[in-house]
C-alpha cells in the first residue's frame, strides 16, 4: 500500500453489522492520483481542442469543455459514491446489471439514435448516452461473478460455453449497432482469460493468424507459400531432430513442383509457379505418410495440418477481407500497411493526426499553441483523436507522460488483481486492466499510424460523458474491491 | 497459482512491448522525422506576399517616364471555389468562357489548396466589379503595372515580366509570379526599383479560412516601396530624336559633357513601351522579336558600326601626343593617299594642316598621321609595339571596351589588336596593311554611345565622365562614385584645341557640314560616312555645342544614310538647336527630316 493518510475519511452508511467500513489507508491512492491527473489533463486538452478566442468561459455549457467539466463533476460524484458503497454489492448485482444492460442495448438497437453510422445512442433531451460503454463494465462484472463460482472449472466445456455466451451476446448486439470499435474492445477479456489459465495454444494461433494476415497483404502468394513451408519444416525439424530427412523432403517438394511446372505445359495446360508448388506439396503426401508411419512420428500430422491451415487461411483471407469487412475498414487496413493511400480521402484522418503529433516536436507548441489543433485539421479531435492535441501542444514530453501514466495505471490494476484474495476481484481487476489496455493501445496506436483507425475513445481524455463515466465506474469499482479485502466483512469471510 | 504468476510476467512483458513500441513511434514522429513539422506549417500558415509598388522613373526635369499604376492579379484557390457565374467572370475580365475554364483547370492541376494566379494585371475597375460579386475562392492581389505617359525610350527604359525559372533558382528573393526588370533601366536598377516584398503570415483553418495573423504579426513585414529613379534623359529631346529617326534605322545619343549624363538615347525603330505590359506582353514581344528591323535591339549601345571619319580626330590627337606630328604639319592630298593600295579622298584644297584636314575630313592627311604613329621607331616599329601603343590610346578614349556605364546591355565594340593582325596576316603585315584604320574603317567597330563619349571628351578637352542614364535614386545622396570621376585619355588636354577648331570650321567656316550651322550656337561637328558591306554608307555625325563651355554632345548614326551631311548632320543639328534654344527655327528642315525615309532592302528582304 501507499503512505496515504491512515485516518478513515468516512464510514459506509447504513447497517454496520454487515461491515463495509472503508478506511482511507485501504484505498490505492496511487491509482486515484493517476486517475485525477488524467482527468485534469484530459480536460485541458479538450479545452485546447475546441478552444476559440470568442468563447473563453470554461463553464460554458454550449462548449464541449464546459460539458466535459459537468461530466467530470458527475464522475467525481460517482467515484466517491462507489468508494462509499460496500464492494460486495457488485458481486451480488453482477447478473442483474448485466441482463439489464443487455436489455438496454437491445432497446438502443431498436429505438436508438444513429451517430456517425453507429446506431448506439440513447437520447435524453440534450444528453446522449452510449450504453455500449457501460456494457464493458457489466460484462466484466458478470464474467467475474461466473468465473469466481466455487465449482467453476475453466477447462470444462460448459465453462467455455458460458464465457462465450457472456462475451458474445453484447458483442453481437454492438456489432448489430455497427460499432465495430466498441466490439473489438471485448477482445480484452481474452487477456484476462489468459491470466486465468486459458490454453496458450489459442493465443499462439491467434498471433500466427495476425502475422499471416499482414504478410498476405504485403507479399505475393508464392513467397508466402515458401515461407509457411519453410517455417513448418523448421518447427518439425526442431521437434524431431531429423534435419537430413527434412532437407531431403524439401528437395523432393521442389523437384515435384518444378516438374509439374515444366511438364504440364507440354500437355497444353499452363500453370503458375504457385500452383505447381502447391501440386508439388500435394504429390509429396504419399512419401510423407510413409515416412511418418515408418519412423513413428505422429506429430508430423500436426505440422501437416498447421501447414494446410496456414495455406488455406492465406487463400481465404482475401475473400474474407473483401466480403466481411466494410469498405472503410478495408481502406484503413490497406492504409496502415502502406499499400494504398489517399491523402484527401480515407487517409486524411491519419495523415493529419500524424502531422499534428509530429509537429509537436520534443517540447510541444505549448498550451493552446497548436495550429493543427486550433484550426481543426484533425477530424474528431476532441473525441477519438484527442491524443493529437497532447502530441502537438505538449510534444514528446507530454505524449510520453500520457503513455507512462497509462502504463502505470494498467500495471497498478494488474497488481491489484494479483493481490486480491478472491477470484472475483482478481478477474474483475484484470478485466479492467485489459479494457484500459485495449483502449490505450488501439486509440494511441491509430493516431500515430500503428493501428488501423477504429473509433474508440482514449479513457479519461476523449470528450464524452458516457465514456468518462463508464471508465470512472470501471476503475473505482476495482479500487473499491481492492480496498474491500481489508474491511471487516472481507476479513470475516476469510 | 503457479501458472498465474508466469502468465502475469508474460502479460507484463506484452504490455511493456506495446508501450515501448508506442514510445518509439512517438519519438520517431515527434523528435526525429521533421517532415511533419513542415506539413503542419503548410497546413496552417499561409504566407501572403505583400507586393510593394515598383519605383517610378522620372526624366531629368521630373516628368514621368514610367508610372506605376495599381493593378490586380486574380488569384484562385481551387479547393475553395463554390459554384459561380462563369459568364459573368469572363465578361468582367473581357475573356472567353473557355479561357476562364482553361485557367481554372490549370490552377487545379497545380494545386487545389494553394493559390494560383489565373489572370494578371487587371485594372482597378475590374477589381472593384469582382469585389462586388464576392466570388468565393477567388481574391485579387495588389500589384503594380507600368504605364508610359510619353511612350518613348522603350529600349532605354526596358520592360518587366515574370521571373523565369533560372532566376528563381539562383536568387532567393524571387518567387514564382514576381516581376523583374528584363531590360534597360528596369533591369540595371532592378534592385532599387523593385522595393522589398513584405509578407503576412496568416493562420488558416482546415477550410482555408483566415484565422488571424500568426503570432500577432510578429513575423509579418511591411512591403517597402521601390525607390523612384530620376533619369538623365530629357523627355522632350528624346521624343524629338525618336520622331526625327522615324523611317530610318539607327540611333541617337546625346550627352551632357560636363557630367556624362545621357540626355537622349534613341534607337530606331523604336516601339511603344506600353505594348510590353499586361496580358498581351507575350504576343507583342514575339511580334517585336520577329520584326525584321529588330526594334528590340538597342542600337545605341549594342551595335558595332564602323566609326568612319569621326574617328580621324582620334588619330590626329594620338599623333600630337606621340610627337610624330604637329598641328601645323602640312600633308598633300591629290584625290587620296597614294601609297600601297591607296585611300581615295574627295576633292578639296591641298596641302592642309590638322585643323583644315579635320574640317574637310581629308582621308590622306590622317593616313600620313597613322603611319607615323604606327611606324614610330621609338617603339621599334609597328609589330614591335607601335600598334600596341596606338591600341592603348584608342582604348583610353573608350573604344574597344565597355564604358562601364549603368546600362546593362552595353557592348564593347571592337578595336583590333596586333595579335588579331598577326593571326590574320600570319605575321606579315605593316602600317599600309591597316591603313583603313586611319579613317575609321577596317576592323573597327564602335557603338554610337562610344562615339558620343568621344564627342564629350573633345568638348571637355581631354576627359570624359562615364556616360550614365540615372541622375538620382530616391533616398540616396548620390549615384555610384565612378560617375563623378573625370576619366582622362592618354592624350594631354593641351592637344585638343586644333581638333575643336577643325570641328568648328567644319560646321561654321568651310567644311563638310556648313549647311547645319546655327548662328550663335557655335556647333562643332564632324561628319562621317562609314562604308559597310551591307549596302549604302552609314551616315554619321558627331557634334557638340557651344564651342566654349559645351552643353551637349550629339552622336547620330543613320544606317545606310549615305553621307554624314545627308541624314545624320541635320538630325544632330536640330537636336542641338532644340536643346540650347528650346525652339526650332528651321521648321522646313525639321519637317523634311521627320519625313525622310530610307529604304532598307537588307532588313526587309530577309523578312520574306
Amino acid at each position: 500500500m501507499t503512505n496515504a493518510p491512515s485516518k478513515p475519511i468516512s464510514s459506509a452508511p447504513g447497517g454496520q453489522p454487515a461491515g463495509g467500513r472503508l478506511f482511507a489507508s485501504d484505498i490505492d491512492w496511487w491509482t486515484v492520483g493517476i486517475y485525477a491527473l488524467m482527468v485534469f489533463f484530459g480536460w485541458l486538452n479538450i479545452y485546447a481542442a475546441v478552444y476559440n478566442e470568442e468563447q473563453a468561459g470554461i463553464f460554458d455549457l454550449t462548449q464541449r469543455y464546459g460539458m466535459q467539466m459537468l461530466w467530470v463533476g458527475i464522475s467525481f460524484f460517482i467515484a466517491i459514491s462507489i468508494l462509499l458503497i460496500d464492494g460486495k454489492y457488485w458481486h451480488m448485482f453482477a447478473y442483474p446489471f448485466y441482463f439489464a444492460m443487455l436489455g438496454v442495448m437491445l432497446f438502443v438497437l431498436l429505438f436508438g439514435q444513429e451517430v456517425n453510422g453507429a446506431k448506439a445512442w440513447l437520447v435524453f433531451g440534450p444528453v446522449k448516452i452510449q450504453p455500449a460503454e457501460f456494457m464493458k463494465f457489466v460484462t466484466a462484472l458478470a464474467l467475474a461473478r461466473y468465473m469466481s463460482a466455487y465449482n467453476f472449472n475453466l477447462k470444462s466445456g460448459k465453462a467455455l460455453y458460458y464465457i462465450g455466451l457472456i462475451i458474445g451476446a453484447p458483442v453481437l448486439l454492438i456489432l448489430a449497432q455497427n460499432d465495430t470499435g466498441s466490439a473489438m474492445v471485448f477482445a480484452a477479456f481474452f487477456l484476462m482469460l489468459y491470466r486465468e489459465g486459458f490454453g496458450s495454444a489459442l493465443y499462439v494461433v491467434a498471433l500466427m493468424l495476425i502475422f499471416l494476415f499482414i504478410i498476405s497483404f504485403l507479399l505475393e502468394p508464392l513467397p508466402i507459400l515458401f515461407m509457411v513451408l519453410f517455417l513448418c519444416l523448421v518447427a518439425q525439424g526442431l521437434a524431431n531432430r531429423n534435419w537430413r530427412d527434412t532437407g531431403r523432403y524439401l528437395a523432393l517438394v521442389l523437384l515435384l513442383g518444378i516438374g509439374v511446372f515444366t511438364l504440364l505445359p507440354l500437355f497444353g495446360a499452363g500453370i503458375s509457379l504457385y500452383h505447381s508448388m502447391l501440386a508439388g506439396v500435394a504429390l509429396s503426401v504419399p512419401w510423407l505418410v510413409r515416412y511418418a508411419v515408418r519412423r513413428h512420428l505422429p506429430n508430423l500430422w500436426q505440422y501437416a495440418v498447421l501447414f494446410a491451415g496456414a495455406v488455406l487461411f492465406t487463400g481465404v483471407v482475401d475473400y474474407a477481407f473483401n466480403n466481411v469487412l466494410q469498405l472503410h475498414q478495408q481502406k484503413r487496413i490497406l492504409d496502415l500497411l502502406g499499400i494504398e493511400n489517399d491523402p484527401h480521402g480515407w487517409s486524411y484522418n491519419v495523415i493529419q493526426s500524424k502531422i499534428a503529433i509530429g509537429s509537436g516536436g520534443f517540447f510541444g507548441k505549448g498550451f493552446l499553441g497548436g495550429t493543427q489543433t486550433r484550426f481543426s485539421f484533425v477530424p474528431e479531435q476532441s473525441t477519438d483523436f484527442i491524443f493529437c492535441t497532447v502530441g502537438e501542444e505538449w510534444g514528446f514530453v507530454g505524449s510520453l507522460g500520457v503513455v507512462v501514466l497509462f502504463f502505470f495505471l494498467i500495471l497498478r490494476l494488474m497488481r491489484m488483481g494479483e493481490r486480491q484474495k478472491e477470484p472475483f476481484g482478481r478477474i474483475y481487476c484484470y478485466s479492467v486492466a485489459a479494457i484500459f489496455f485495449m483502449h490505450f493501445a488501439i486509440n494511441i496506436g491509430m493516431t500515430i499510424g500503428l493501428f488501423p483507425v477504429v473509433g474508440i475513445p482514449l479513457p479519461f481524455f476523449s470528450y464524452g460523458g458516457s465514456s468518462l463515466m463508464a471508465f470512472t465506474i470501471l476503475l473505482f469499482v476495482a479500487i473499491r474491491l481492492d480496498a474491500s479485502q481489508y474491511d471487516e466483512s472481507a476479513r470475516k469471510l476469510l | 497459482m503457479n501458472t498465474g504468476y508466469n502468465r502475469e510476467k508474460i502479460l507484463h512483458l506484452s504490455l511493456l512491448l506495446v508501450v515501448v513500441a508506442i514510445i518509439g513511434r512517438l519519438f520517431w514522429l515527434q523528435v526525429i522525422d521533421s517532415d511533419y513539422k513542415d506539413s503542419a506549417r503548410n497546413n496552417a500558415m499561409r504566407y501572403m506576399v505583400q507586393y510593394p509598388p515598383r519605383g517610378e522613373v522620372y526624366d531629368r526635369h521630373g516628368e514621368f517616364l514610367v508610372q506605376s499604376t495599381e493593378s490586380y492579379d486574380l488569384m484562385v484557390i481551387p479547393r475553395d471555389v463554390e459554384a459561380f457565374d462563369t459568364t459573368y467572370l469572363a465578361n468582367t475580365l473581357g475573356v472567353s468562357i473557355e479561357d476562364v475554364r482553361k485557367a481554372l483547370s490549370k490552377a487545379k492541376a497545380y494545386s487545389k489548396r494553394r493559390p494560383s494566379m489565373i489572370f494578371k494585371q487587371l485594372p482597378k475597375e475590374v477589381k472593384l466589379k469582382l469585389d462586388e460579386r464576392h466570388l468565393v475562392g477567388f481574391y485579387t492581389q495588389y500589384r503594380t503595372s507600368r504605364t508610359y505617359p510619353r511612350k518613348i525610350a522603350g529600349n532605354l527604359l526596358g520592360y518587366i515580366n515574370e521571373v523565369d525559372e533560372p532566376t528563381i533558382k539562383s536568387d532567393p528573393y524571387y518567387r514564382m509570379g514576381d516581376y523583374i526588370g528584363k531590360s534597360g533601366i528596369e533591369k540595371s536598377y532592378e534592385e532599387y526599383l523593385r522595393g522589398t516584398k513584405g509578407v503576412k503570415v496568416e493562420l488558416v483553418d482546415v477550410h482555408g479560412m483566415p484565422q488571424g495573423s500568426y503570432a500577432d504579426g510578429r513575423y509579418d513585414t511591411l512591403p517597402i516601396p521601390g525607390q523612384a529613379i530620376t533619369c538623365t534623359i530629357d523627355a522632350g529631346l528624346q521624343q524629338l530624336a525618336e520622331e526625327l529617326m522615324v523611317g530610318k534605322v539607327g540611333s541617337v545619343v546625346a550627352i551632357e559633357p560636363q557630367t556624362g549624363e545621357i540626355l537622349v538615347m534613341a534607337s530606331s525603330p523604336s516601339y511603344d513601351p506600353d505594348k510590353l505590359v499586361g496580358r498581351d506582353l507575350g504576343n507583342n514581344y514575339m511580334e517585336l522579336l520577329r520584326n525584321p528591323r529588330h526594334p528590340l535591339f538597342n542600337r545605341a549601345v549594342m551595335s558595332r558600326y564602323p566609326p568612319g571619319s569621326t574617328f580621324k580626330v582620334v588619330n590626329g590627337l594620338i599623333g600630337l601626343q606621340e610627337g610624330v606630328s604637329r598641328a601645323s604639319d602640312l600633308h598633300p592630298c591629290y584625290g587620296g593617299y597614294t601609297i600601297g593600295r591607296g585611300v581615295k579622298c574627295h576633292s578639296h584644297f591641298s596641302p592642309l594642316n590638322l585643323v583644315q584636314a579635320t574640317a574637310n575630313s581629308c582621308n590622306a592627311y590622317f593616313c600620313y598621321v597613322l603611319r607615323d604613329i604606327l611606324d614610330n621607331r621609338a617603339y621599334g616599329g609597328i609589330t614591335k609595339g607601335g600598334f600596341d601603343k596606338w591600341h592603348e590610346y584608342v582604348q583610353s578614349f573608350g573604344f574597344g571596351r565597355k564604358l562601364d556605364s549603368d546600362f546593362w546591355d552595353e557592348l564593347s565594340g571592337y578595336v583590333p589588336t596586333s595579335e588579331y593582325y598577326d593571326r590574320k596576316y600570319r605575321g606579315s603585315w605593316n602600317s599600309l596593311t591597316v591603313i583603313s584604320l586611319a579613317i575609321g574603317q577596317g576592323e573597327l567597330g564602335v557603338t554610337p554611345l562610344q562615339v558620343a563619349n568621344l564627342g564629350a571628351t573633345i568638348a571637355n578637352r581631354g576627359y570624359y565622365y562615364i556616360p550614365h542614364v540615372v541622375k538620382k535614386i530616391a533616398g540616396r545622396d548620390s549615384i555610384d562614385a565612378r560617375f563623378y570621376r573625370k576619366q582622362y585619355t592618354k592624350v594631354d588636354p593641351k592637344h585638343f584645341d586644333p581638333i575643336v577648331e577643325g570641328m568648328y570650321e567644319a560646321v561654321n567656316v568651310a567644311g563638310t557640314a556648313t549647311r547645319f550651322a546655327v548662328p550663335g550656337l557655335d556647333i562643332c561637328g564632324k561628319t562621317g560616312t562609314a562604308q559597310n558591306p551591307n549596302g549604302a554608307d552609314h551616315s554619321t555625325f558627331l557634334c557638340f555645342a557651344p564651342r566654349n563651355n559645351p552643353k551637349i554632345v550629339v552622336s547620330v548614326y543613320v544606317e545606310h544614310g549615305r553621307w554624314g551631311a545627308t541624314a545624320a548632320a541635320p538630325i544632330a543639328s536640330l537636336l542641338v538647336e532644340q536643346y540650347l534654344t528650346d525652339t526650332i527655327r528651321r521648321t522646313d528642315m525639321l519637317q523634311q527630316m521627320k519625313e525622310m525615309t530610307i529604304a532598307y532592302p537588307m532588313y526587309d528582304k530577309r523578312a520574306k
